[in-house]
């Protein structure tokens, strides 16, 4: 048994309150007044040695001594006691509270989300807190948000706690975890807390600071829903893919044999028009895959919806989205002087090639320049030939001399089939002194091809655009006579196909919308569901990007020239799946879930307190009550 | 039927018959010089002969009886009874405290009942009330016969209760007012912060059996109190602050006690008599049970 210790016993010294409490006591005493015939005899008994004696004459005072109890109960409820657990006492605690989109799954039909029992738990942990105990609650999601500073104010933690909602975006705890290690630099901080379902990445790319106590709840009921949402473009239009999962439940579940078969309908909405209605048996952790075919001339959105039939504790994954671009031909721009790229390009159907025979766009999808950037007009994909970029003039220098290709990226898009072995260079482009390559990639650029004295082929992918910087003169190489340049054209423009959704298209996932072209410096107004809204202001190149997308739903974007509407669906399988982790894996260590409850000091205050008001009822009752034995 | 009319409202007229057939026993006898009914413990002039003594020189020779002188040659003189009167004093304790219960009233009647006794054994009955401490007492004057008894009821029922008058210095002012030797029946609840060896003492000096009546009524025979009370003096208006009154009051009947038999003590060490009396006991049977088997009364 272990003796319940004080958070404030400087309080203690409200103990010396007992003094003039008795004291007062003695002097104020209302007493009803008697009349006696005399008070000879009374006054012989009261001076009665045996009767004055101190003990005797403080037993009797019932009222004195509810008094003192009463005292005794408020001193010691303001001394803070507690009952030691056994658990060390963390005087800040934050705790990491997982409302990614699997804590919104039911446990039992119409039962509780796993978000609102780890919210019981948070409740208690704050009702319990100390007085000298802070909390710091934190959301974690594909990122973290902190919903309180440390506070030991249970008001503000418990409003903060209500206001915490799902946000349909999968789980990543790093954020969290760096989080509370930030904080950990202004606070001592010993153990964080985790409560979550254990449906998070089983492998952490972080080093753990401080102890974590991972309270893992309960996994939710089964579950069906869509994982993938794609399209393809085909002769006739497009092949649109779904991948619809079941939960593999474990055993002994409610729901059946972990392996159960849920039906399920679907139906396939598009632009707003039924097109397709089917069912479809998914087993229990195991997926079906969907093949619809769509003819449009034109761009046209995709609904796909999902209804189990029976339960199914997760409903943001029934539904997805899928906007497909209108068919055209891809847009090229190559300077009439690199007359070999093209003749590359012009052996490559659905083609418009500039300059050429129609007037030339503002903006193409691929563009070949062999000059200053600023010539030509704009494009998503850039491949630049020949040249040094001006932010890499810093970084290396083009020299004449010989050299070759000693190693090349082969799983890079553009660089797929393409040999590059033996290809001589007649330029030398070579790292500037002191430079590493480090450096390229703090400036954002990726090597794809590298010679002995410096890059040769750079790649940058940034604000949606995609640069390739070619630092020698292709024309000056043997490149141009090997088989592989053709298949690098090919390549370039299957990327800049891809870039622009010619080829195919991908259901666009929660967090954020995916970057839009607008007109430059023009704000627009987002509006999502669940009143979601947001204001983004595009940039100088009129490029929108960093649009939050919390939740699953379309997303309209005025403001603009064009309002624009994105869909964006949960299609994560790890979500839909349910599957929740054990043991969390970082690099030096592994935290098991906790098997029993979170362990705190059970304060003990209120008890006190309801003894002290118990206290205070028996004395306004005894004080009130008529004395029994006098005469009305 | 007619009601019959009540001579006095103290005693209804069955009672009153019965008691003027009754008699004062007094343990001594303590009488006046004054002839009187009773019988004086030296030799009178009575007719009732009581015994012979010898002769000695200077007795009245007409006491003398010839005819014992005549068988033995020596002379005896006869002696007779002595008849003295007797004064029957009653004090009755008119203070404040009295007004409890049912004490004043029951005094009242005893004392009534004491005084038609004496008068009908043809002594002289004096009646004291003392009520304000420092003041003299209400007196009524010696009276005899059976006429007086009109005057004693008049005096009685017209008594008011209240004041401070302690039963200890009222003995004393009452001794200042009285002269005769005889039966003192002091009705009071004896309930005084002063000793009362001394009055009593002054009592006996003065040639007076005591009777002492203690009439308690049943909150101060057996009070039923808890809690914690303030107790107001009826007298003196003084407080006392009594913390669990419930738990005290195995201490307050050993007081009571201690000091009944401090009272009967002082009372059967001067030839007098004490007893305590329910104030809420029926007249009758005070008179009729109790005191007749005490003898205090036949």
């Amino acid at each position: 048994m272990s003796w319940p210790g004080f958070s404030a016993l400087i309080n203690a010294w409200w103990f010396l309150l007992l003094v003039p409490l008795i004291i007062f006591y003695f002097l104020k005493l209302r007493r009803p007044r008697f009349d006696i015939p005399s008070l000879a005899l009374w006054r012989q008994v009261v001076s009665d040695q045996r009767v004055n004696s101190p003990f005797q004459k403080f037993k009797r005072n019932l009222l004195l001594l509810l008094q003192i109890l009463l005292l005794c109960s408020l001193i010691f409820g303001a001394m803070q006691p507690y009952l030691s657990t056994g658990s060390e006492q963390a005087q800040y605690l934050p705790v990491l509270i997982d409302n990614s989109a699997s804590m919104a799954a039911l446990d039992v039909p119409n039962g509780k989300s796993r978000l609102d029992e780890a919210k019981e738990k948070v409740t208690k942990l704050i009702d319990d807190l100390l007085a000298d105990q802070r909390l710091c609650l934190i959301s974690v999601n594909s990122t973290a948000r902190k919903l309180t500073d440390f506070t030991d104010n249970k008001r503000l933690l418990k409003e903060a706690l209500a206001r915490l909602d799902i946000s349909q975006v999968p789980s990543r705890l790093e954020d969290g975890l760096r989080m509370a290690q930030a904080m950990s630099r202004v606070q001592a901080i010993d153990t964080v807390v985790l409560i979550s379902d254990g449906n998070v990445p089983a492998n952490i790319e972080f080093e753990l600071p401080y102890k974590l106590n991972f309270q893992k709840l309960e996994t939710g009921g089964a579950n069906v829903g869509i994982v993938d949402f794609n399209a393809r473009r085909s002769r006739n239009g497009w092949d649109v893919f779904a991948r619809i999962e079941g939960t593999k439940q474990p055993d002994g579940s409610k729901s059946g044999p972990p392996t159960a078969k849920t039906l399920c309908e679907y139906e396939l909405l598009q632009n707003g028009q039924s097109i397709k209605q089917d069912t479809v048996a998914i087993d229990g952790g195991k997926a079906e895959r969907l093949v619809f075919k769509v003819s449009t001339s034109i761009a046209t959105s995709l609904e796909l919806r999902v209804k189990p039939d029976g339960f199914d504790s997760l409903a943001t994954d029934n539904v997805a989205y899928l906007d497909l671009p209108a068919p055209r031909p891809l847009t090229v721009f190559c300077p009439r002087s690199m007359e070999t790229y093209r003749n590359a390009l012009e052996n490559i159907p659905d083609i418009n090639l500039y300059p050429g025979t129609d007037n030339e766009p503002k903006a193409v999808d691929l563009k070949f320049a062999e000059g200053p950037l600023s010539t030509g007009p704009e494009a998503r994909v850039r491949f630049n030939v020949g040249f040094i970029p001006d932010d890499l003039s810093n970084l290396a220098e083009l020299v004449s001399g010989q050299t070759e290709v000693v190693d090349w990226r082969r799983t890079s898009p553009l660089l797929q089939h393409v040999q590059l072995l033996d290809v001589q260079i007649a330029d030398d482009p070579q790292l500037a002194k002191g430079i590493s390559e480090r450096d390229f990639e703090l400036a954002g650029y990726e090597i794809l091809a590298t010679s002995r004295s410096g890059p040769l082929i750079l790649e940058r992918d940034l604000e949606g655009r995609l640069d390739y910087n070619f630092l020698f003169s292709t024309d000056r190489s043997s490149l141009v006579y090997r088989v592989g340049f053709p298949i690098l054209i090919q390549n370039a423009t299957q990327i800049a196909a891809q870039r622009a959704n010619l080829l195919d298209a991908k259901g666009h996932a929660t967090g954020t919308l995916p970057p839009q072209r607008i007109e430059p410096e023009t704000e627009v107004h987002i509006a999502g569901p669940n009143g979601y809204t947001e204001t983004v202001r595009s940039d100088k190149n009129g490029f929108l990007s960093g649009m939050g997308a919390p939740y699953v739903g379309t997303y309209d974007i005025t403001g603009a020239a064009e309002p624009l509407k994105v869909g964006v669906s949960l299609l994560s399988s790890s979500e839909t799946g349910l599957k929740a982790v054990e043991k969390l894996m970082f690099p030096e260590v592994s935290v098991e879930a906790a098997t029993s409850v979170l362990k705190t000091d059970q304060p003990l205050w209120l008890w006190f307190a309801a003894a002290g008001l118990v206290f205070l009822l028996l004395e306004w009752w005894y004080f009130q009550k008529r004395p029994s034995g006098v005469p009305g | 039927m007619e009601s019959t009319k009540q001579f006095t409202s103290l005693l209804d007229n069955s009672t009153l018959g019965r008691v003027e057939r009754m008699r004062l026993l007094p343990m001594r006898r303590m009488t006046n010089r004054s002839r009187g009914e009773h019988l004086a413990g030296k030799g009178g002039t009575s007719t009732e002969f009581n015994d012979y003594r010898d002769y000695s020189a200077g007795d009245d020779m007409r006491y003398v009886d010839w005819n014992i002188f005549s068988r033995l040659n020596r002379p005896y003189v006869k002696q007779y009874r002595h008849e003295e009167e007797m004064h029957v004093v009653i004090l009755i304790d008119a203070s404040a405290s009295m007004r409890f219960g049912e004490k004043f009233e029951k005094a009242k009647q005893l004392a009534a009942c004491f005084a038609i006794m004496g008068l009908m054994n043809l002594e002289k009955v004096s009646v004291f009330a003392c009520q304000h401490a420092g003041q003299t007492p209400q007196i009524l004057p010696p009276c005899t016969g059976r006429m007086s008894m009109k005057r004693i009821f008049s005096f009685l029922e017209n008594l008011p209760p209240g004041g401070d008058f302690p039963i200890d210095q009222a003995v004393e002012a009452v001794l200042k007012q009285h002269r005769g030797r005889g039966v003192c029946v002091v009705l009071s609840d004896f309930l005084t912060f002063g000793a009362m060896e001394r009055p009593m003492n002054q009592l006996f000096s003065a040639g007076l059996e005591v009777f002492g009546v203690q009439l308690l009524c049943a909150l101060e025979l057996n009070p039923e109190l808890t809690g914690d009370l303030r107790f107001v003096d009826s007298e003196t208006g003084m407080t006392l602050d009594v913390s669990s009154v419930g738990d005290l009051i195995g201490f307050y009947h050993d007081h009571l006690a201690g000091l009944q038999d401090h009272l009967a003590a002082l009372c059967r060490q001067r030839s007098g008599r004490f007893i305590c009396l329910d104030s809420g006991l029926p007249l009758e049977t005070m008179l009729f049970d109790v005191l007749k088997r005490k003898g205090w009364v036949q």
